[in-house]
């Protein structure tokens, strides 16, 4: 049914296949091109952040300034120029909205294009119903429908805006722009940001740390399952800016929490930049579930423009039996360069990495996770599905290290690389080191193409060389597709259907 | 970066710079900061009953051969039963590490070529006398005629600290086969540096063992390439550590053609605060299709402090190809152990049983009976003495 659907989108798109590459017309407020000491006064000064913030940007520019590039990825793009781009670009009609009723139009219009729905009042159990205002609004007392999804907004440099706040704030779970947590809970954004990625601690994480715009902030407290799903999307329109959140998330002793991030971006020319830093630490016994659809412009077929992804992701299992599990789907971006990452610090702690990395055209993809182990009796599971198609690149890169002290430590890592076309690449670098003989690793990868058998099974029964594809590839990625929120499922099986559109025949 | 570096003491002596863990090839194996002896070439004379004592002391001493004798990086020609030959085709890897300080210490061996079936194994018997802190360079080639032949043993015993480097090349035309033995039993105290370069033509078959257990530490390169389809080999090691021993491999196998298959398979014992690092990579080229090729690296650590690292890597450009690899580490089963002393037999036996059987899978890809005898005879001893 899904697959069908998909082929049926693909031909819908025929002439251009991203489908999120139109530009909003609004007008934006841009900091001078060039980064210097004044462009990071200026961005803390536009957010009126108070100086421990300035002064904790300031260390890092200046940590930043004699860093050197990271050249180890298998990935080649031609040098970027640092001091010609927009640091901080924020559409101009926003002074702090209260409430939707006065976002810009415009602005909503954007997302209502992108199919985010940011009027609360339209979701409900997945199912779009206008008009609908229903129970959500009344003093429901905790009982809510799985498909209530939060959503924190982010155009360019700014978050426009966070939906469910008051329902969320009932049950003492912060979900907020992090300039807007910087002001109303400096104390626990002090105490936690940095704690995991430090300033210094990669070129695209200082520069981040220099001159992060925005981004979303999320607290549980102890003992709260938060009761819907959270959820960001980012949004890059201004020409010639880089994007640079930084998201926290903060779960409690024993709490647990659903965060969905996804990314568009328009069709242009030029390669953009974006760079982002997302901070995750789980106490004793939390739990956080980290999904992402990444959609950025990947560029044209001859590897014209696209965006330049460069991430730092990391999570910390801090306290016992906390548990990290980060899903993506990348499909979009010219440059990939991503490694979600658990610190398994807690004893008995768990974490996760599932993912799905397609390329088509010239896109170079190079991802992959860190699984640490630092405690005792701890855990991880890595499940890596790479689809190469075009004349793209699709590396894994990955390392599971077991300290001298993580007893028990135990790993298995699955990797496996689909070749569609023979002008494609598919490589695994990963990276295993075991301290302690009571640790248990277990790794293993594959690399084939999509089995003749397999096509004419599928053609035999009528399908057509297209439909074929889509549905193998589904069925080759399926161990992690179970892993996503149920929104996220049919929207990603479509997503994988477009992204490989034109690689086969 | 190196650049700036100040020279070491051992740099000075050898006349090169080493590179150290900045570089990723090395990354596990700094060598600049484990080669900390001013190792440097001469030329020593040893005396006879050292020389015949070592010689006797190879874990193939019982195997039916013809011997060649290198003693101190030079050839003996009074013990060697075959001529040394023409040394010839130098591969010129100017940018390799090994083959660059082989060239600084003048390495020189022999060259064996094999125009139809060898009779009996050759095995090269490497001694070194123990004079202090001496550099031994070895250069060796063995090329064998198409539809020829042939088992080659090259062996490394020796006494004291002294650094071994040794380049091997291997040339293989249309349907010859190799069966390649290694033993690296270098004293305790030793710096084992090696690097050997395979070429396969159409139909070839390499098939090739190493056993590494001596020297304190060891890194071992080996680069093959396919240069015609249907060629065929199989890289097997088993890594027997101890102490403090450091034991790194660097396989490069390169797929430069279609319809080859390549299988690797590592099985590495490490106890005490031994380490143990693999690291393999499979190149796939564009139009080498049909590809078949595996890898698999296999870790037991026998003590707490014991530590493997490994990178299987896969660099694939060919879409119509099955590669895989698999890497594990851990320690001994707890269920078989449960099961054999439950079967009554005492728990240090049951454990040597079962690092034998782990360490001996690898000893299974060689066809010779002998050899492999002798290489289990070997891990018996080494386990007795642990």
């Amino acid at each position: 049914m899904a697959d069908l659907e998909t082929i049926e989108l693909v031909k819908d798109i025929d002439v251009d296949k991203y489908k999120y590459g139109f530009e909003t017309d609004i007008e934006s407020e841009l900091a001078p091109k060039g980064l210097s000491e004044d462009i990071v006064r200026y961005i803390s000064a536009k957010k009126n952040e108070p100086q421990w913030m300035l002064d904790w940007r300031l260390e890092a520019f200046r940590v930043w300034q004699n860093m050197e590039e990271p050249t180890w990825a298998k990935v080649s793009y031609p040098k970027i120029d640092f001091q010609d781009l927009h640091y901080y670009a924020a559409p101009k009609s926003t002074p702090a909205p209260k409430s939707l009723d006065e976002v810009d139009p415009k602005l909503l219009e954007t997302y209502a294009k992108l199919g985010i729905p940011l009027k609360e009042q339209e979701i409900l159990a997945g199912v779009r119903k206008q008009g609908e205002k229903s129970e959500l609004d009344g003093e429901s007392g905790g009982e809510y429908a799985s498909g209530k999804v939060a959503v924190d907004a982010v155009f360019d440099s700014v978050s426009v805006v966070t939906t469910f706040k008051d329902e969320l704030k009932k049950h003492g779970v912060i979900f907020c722009s992090i300039s807007e947590a910087l002001r109303e809970h400096p104390e626990l954004v002090k105490q936690h940001l940095g704690s995991v990625v430090p300033q210094g601690d990669n070129f695209y994480a200082a520069l981040n740390a220099a001159v992060f715009s925005d981004g979303s902030f999320v607290y549980v407290p102890p003992g709260v399952r938060c009761p819907m799903e959270l959820s960001t999307y980012f949004r890059m329109n201004a020409k010639n800016t880089g994007q640079f959140e930084r998201t926290l998330i903060i779960a409690d002793k024993g709490s647990y929490v659903s965060y969905l991030e996804g990314c568009t971006a328009p069709t242009r020319d030029e390669s953009q930049l974006h760079a982002a830093v997302v901070e995750l630490i789980a106490l004793e016994d939390a739990e956080i579930k980290y999904s992402t659809v990444q959609n950025w412009y990947p560029g044209d077929a001859e590897g014209k423009g696209g965006i330049y992804n460069f991430v730092t992701k990391r999570g910390d299992c801090r306290g016992a039996h906390s548990k990290i599990s980060w899903t993506q789907v990348e499909t979009g971006s010219a440059i990939t360069w991503k490694y979600p990452s658990c610190i398994l610090r807690g004893d008995h702690s768990r974490g996760e990495f599932y993912s799905i990395a397609i390329s088509n055209g010239r896109q170079q993809v190079d991802s992959g996770t860190k699984m640490i182990h630092l405690g005792k009796n701890t855990s991880s599971r890595i499940i890596s599905k790479g689809i190469a198609a075009g004349r793209s690149d699709n590396t894994y890169r990955g390392l599971v290290s077991a300290h001298r002290k993580a007893l028990n430590a135990r790993n298995f890592t699955q990797c496996d690389s689909l070749l569609i076309g023979d002008k494609c690449g598919a490589h695994t670098v990963p990276y295993i080191e075991s301290k302690t003989s009571t640790a248990q690793f277990e790794h293993e990868a594959t690399t084939s193409k999509i089995s003749d058998d397999q096509m004419f099974y599928c053609m035999s029964r009528g399908l057509s060389e297209e439909e074929a594809v889509a549905l193998i590839v589904n069925g080759f990625v399926r161990d992690v597709l179970q892993q996503l929120p149920m929104e996220f499922m049919a929207e990603t099986q479509k997503l994988i259907g477009i992204s490989l559109e034109g690689s086969v025949g | 970066m190196s650049a700036l570096l100040p020279r070491t003491a051992a740099e000075d002596s050898l006349g090169v710079s080493l590179p150290n863990r900045r570089s990723e090839e090395w990354k596990w194996t700094d060598l600049r900061r484990l080669v900390t002896a001013p190792y440097a070439r001469k030329i020593v004379a040893a005396r006879d009953a050292d020389i015949d004592r070592l010689v006797a002391s190879s874990p193939f001493a019982s195997v039916k051969a013809k011997r060649i004798i290198i003693v101190n990086g030079v050839y003996d020609a009074k013990r060697s039963q075959l001529p040394r030959g023409e040394i010839n085709a130098v591969v010129p890897l100017a940018d390799d590490v090994i083959v660059g300080i082989g060239s600084k210490l003048e390495a020189s061996g022999v060259s064996l070529v094999f125009d139809g079936n060898a009779d009996l194994p050759v095995e090269i018997v490497h001694v070194a006398t123990g004079a202090a802190q001496q550099a031994i360079g070895v250069r060796h080639t063995i090329s064998v005629a198409a539809n020829a032949a042939a088992t080659v043993i090259e062996t490394f015993v020796g006494e004291g600290d002294y650094l071994c480097n040794t380049v091997t090349e291997i040339s293989l035309a249309e349907g010859a086969r190799v069966d390649r033995i290694k033993a690296e039993v270098e004293s305790p105290e030793a710096t084992h540096l090696s690097h050997v370069i395979a070429t396969l033509a159409a139909t070839a078959m390499l098939r090739d063992f190493t056993l590494t257990s001596g020297a304190a530490l060891n890194r071992q390169n080996g680069t093959l390439t396919f240069l015609g389809e249907n060629a065929d080999a199989q890289i097997a090691g088993t890594y027997l550590l101890k102490g403090r021993q450091h034991a790194d491999t660097r396989l490069v196998v390169d797929h430069a053609v279609p319809h080859c298959t390549s299988r690797e398979l590592f099985k590495c014992v490490m106890d005490d605060n031994a380490r143990g690092i693999f690291q393999g990579k499979v190149i796939v080229r564009p139009d080498a299709q049909k590809t078949d090729g595996k890898q698999s690296s296999h870790a037991l650590l026998l003590s707490e402090a014991a530590e493997f690292d490994a990178k299987p890597e896969l660099e694939i450009y060919a879409d119509d190809v099955v590669c895989g690899h698999g890497a594990t580490a851990g320690d001994l089963n707890h269920d078989h152990m449960f099961y054999l002393k439950s079967r009554g037999i005492p728990e240090p036996d049951a454990k040597s049983l079962l690092i034998a059987a782990f360490a001996g899978e690898a000893f299974e890809t060689i066809e010779h009976e002998g050899i492999r005898e002798c290489l289990s005879a070997y891990a018996e001893g080494w386990l007795a003495r642990r």
